[in-house]
């Protein structure tokens, strides 16, 4: 038997007059603040609010693990122990496991801290434990909360018609967010997006713009003054070059449609599971490449490589990029370890400026080791694709950004 | 089209919960948090220090420039709400303006409490901050969110007043 359309609608109201029944509703305070938080006028403000909140207590939870008690731990127990037990002072497995040290008058010097040991046992798991680990667990945490009390889906239907603009919609923003974490499973979070060509800008925006929470915490430790500028200069460059993306990338950006959930209370045994789960596949997937690349990047210093790349690129860095010839091996070395080239850059003595423009360029370069390798899992043209746009955007950008300096008589 | 039915109706909640009194609360509460936001704006976007009392306008670009455009949002909130507060939409906007200045000030409050436990000392030494230093750390001077929250807490009262005003008109009908 087949129905017309309208036969149908009707068939629809008998079942539905058979079997539901309706009531008045009584709008509550719940469902009035639900509508504020969509509604783009009161939405926006309340959004500018949260997100001043998730950024805030990320800072405080992280500075009080990380600067109150890692930090000592580190530098004032751990690393002079190590400095002390391990075997071969000097040799090539100390500098690659403890400390790399350094030469004055000709002879060895141990390093005072974590951040400038180099090491694999020292600034590797402290980079991994001290400071990354606090900063997932409070970001993890928060946006379960967030998601679980359902303030997510608002916001992202709030956000919808920004993110269209660069040829996304609103569920982009959970990819984005989660790449505030950790880029791997933002990267993973792309799979929600419909169609080739939102998976592809959207992965190639991650890792290019998103900085994840390891270089997040590190920012907040070395260079907490300039923080805002740098994540200013990463939104701006991000939907700049979305925007660009969607007009030069062919395929399809449809509209979505979402089940926005009324504000519930949340519960604890979720919001743990969520969070282990979170914290438990980044230490799985993300750390030994934290670990890894703490070791390769030891290697290459000590065989000359970055000082040979560096000195090879400086002019690169010194005219296009305006930032000092010293900082061309850290931004070298950011290939591997993005948190440690941030630590090296926060010693080098250049103007807020540069810093600003150093630490931009070490966020918008290369997507570390595990980055790479999930976007790789996601298909080797796609990976091709991001990395050609990547490369342009660093030069253009970069020298953007040195324009801009230049033109307002700071860089 | 044919067939087409809403599955439940809206319908606005109106018991009489706000009393003149109320609206004359929020209006005032309203414009003093407005000038706090504008303060803290205006004290970020000139660079300088301003303190007075128990009072301490912060300068930095997070607390005083973000920070202080949301307490604006908050003023604007309770101001634009207070009129016919009966109405469940406008009430919801000055809960609203009391959520932002409680995300405000509960920041500055959790910022306060990381910032008294350990010694920060990076040297060794007690790990632990003192317990003259930690009640030093709860002193004044306090930024204006923090001195608002306890006048923003007011809204409870109304909430739960139009929740048992609910229950009884939910009861009766």
């Amino acid at each position: 038997m087949k129905l017309s359309h309208e036969e149908r609608w009707d068939l629809i109201d008998m079942i539905s007059r058979e079997t539901v029944s309706f009531g008045a509703y009584r709008h509550t305070l719940k469902d009035a603040i639900g509508e504020l938080t969509i509604k783009p006028l009161t939405g926006i403000p309340i959004a500018i609010a949260v997100m001043y909140g998730f950024w805030s207590v990320f800072g405080s939870f992280a500075g009080f693990f990380t600067d109150g008690f890692f930090v000592r731990f580190f530098d004032a127990y751990w690393l002079p122990w190590l400095q002390e037990v391990f075997p071969g002072q000097g040799s090539f497995l100390y500098t690659i496991m403890v400390d790399a040290g350094g030469i004055e008058s000709g002879e060895f010097v141990l390093s005072s801290n974590c951040l400038e040991s180099f090491g694999v046992l020292t600034s590797g798991l402290f980079v991994a434990i001290g400071v990354v680990l606090p900063a997932i667990i409070i970001f993890y945490l928060t946006l379960a909360l967030l998601e679980d009390i359902g303030y997510m889906p608002r916001l992202a239907v709030l956000i919808d018609t920004m993110l269209h603009k660069i040829g996304l919609h609103g569920y982009a923003i959970v990819p984005t967010i989660l790449s505030l974490g950790c880029n791997v499973p933002g990267v993973a979070a792309t799979r929600i997006l419909e169609t080739k060509k939102q998976r592809f800008i959207m992965m190639t925006l991650l890792a290019i713009f998103i900085p994840c929470g390891a270089q997040i915490g590190i920012m907040q430790d070395v260079v907490p003054d300039l923080m805002g500028w740098i994540l200013l200069y990463l939104i701006i460059g991000y939907f700049i070059f979305g925007y660009i993306l969607n007009k030069v990338i062919p395929g399809r950006a449809p509209e979505f449609l979402i089940d926005v959930p009324p504000y519930r209370r949340p519960m604890l045994s979720n919001i743990g599971k969520k969070v282990g789960g979170r914290v438990r596949g980044f230490f799985v997937v993300a750390l030994p490449f934290v670990m890894l690349g703490c070791a390769i990047v030891g290697v290459l210093y000590q065989f000359g490589v970055i000082r040979f790349l560096g000195d090879l690129l400086a002019p690169i860095f010194v005219g296009w990029f305006g930032v000092p010839a010293e900082t061309a091996g850290p931004l070298i070395a950011a290939f591997l370890r993005k948190d440690l080239a941030v630590a090296q850059l926060s010693v080098i003595e250049m103007t807020k400026y540069q810093m600003i423009t150093a630490v931009v360029l070490v966020s918008i370069y290369f997507p570390c080791v595990a980055t790479f390798a999930m976007m790789l899992k996601e298909g080797w043209k796609e990976l091709i694709g991001a990395l050609a746009v990547l490369v342009v955007t660093v030069f253009a950008y970069g020298g953007l950004i040195h324009l801009i300096g230049k033109l307002l008589g700071v860089a | 089209m044919a067939g087409q039915s809403t599955s439940q109706t809206s319908q606005t909640s109106s018991s009489s919960s706000a009393s003149p009194v109320a609206v004359i609360y929020f209006a005032i509460l309203g414009i003093v948090t407005v000038a706090a936001g504008l303060t803290d704006l205006l004290v970020t976007a000139s660079g300088s220090e301003f303190a007075y009392g128990i009072l301490e306008v912060p300068n930095d670009l997070f607390r005083g420039g973000w920070g202080g455009l949301i307490m604006l949002f908050a003023g604007l909130l309770y101001l634009s709400g207070v009129r016919n507060m009966d109405d469940i939409h406008q009430f919801a906007k000055v809960t609203m303006g009391s959520i932002l200045i409680w995300i405000i000030a509960g920041c500055d409050i959790f910022a306060r409490i990381t910032e008294s436990i350990p010694s920060y000392s990076e040297e060794t030494g007690p790990w632990f901050n003192t317990l003259p230093g930690f009640i030093e750390a709860y002193a004044p001077p306090y930024a204006p969110a923090v001195l608002l929250l306890p006048f923003s807490l007011v809204v409870l009262y109304y909430i739960s007043k139009r929740a048992s005003g609910e229950t009884r008109g939910g009861n009766s009908s």
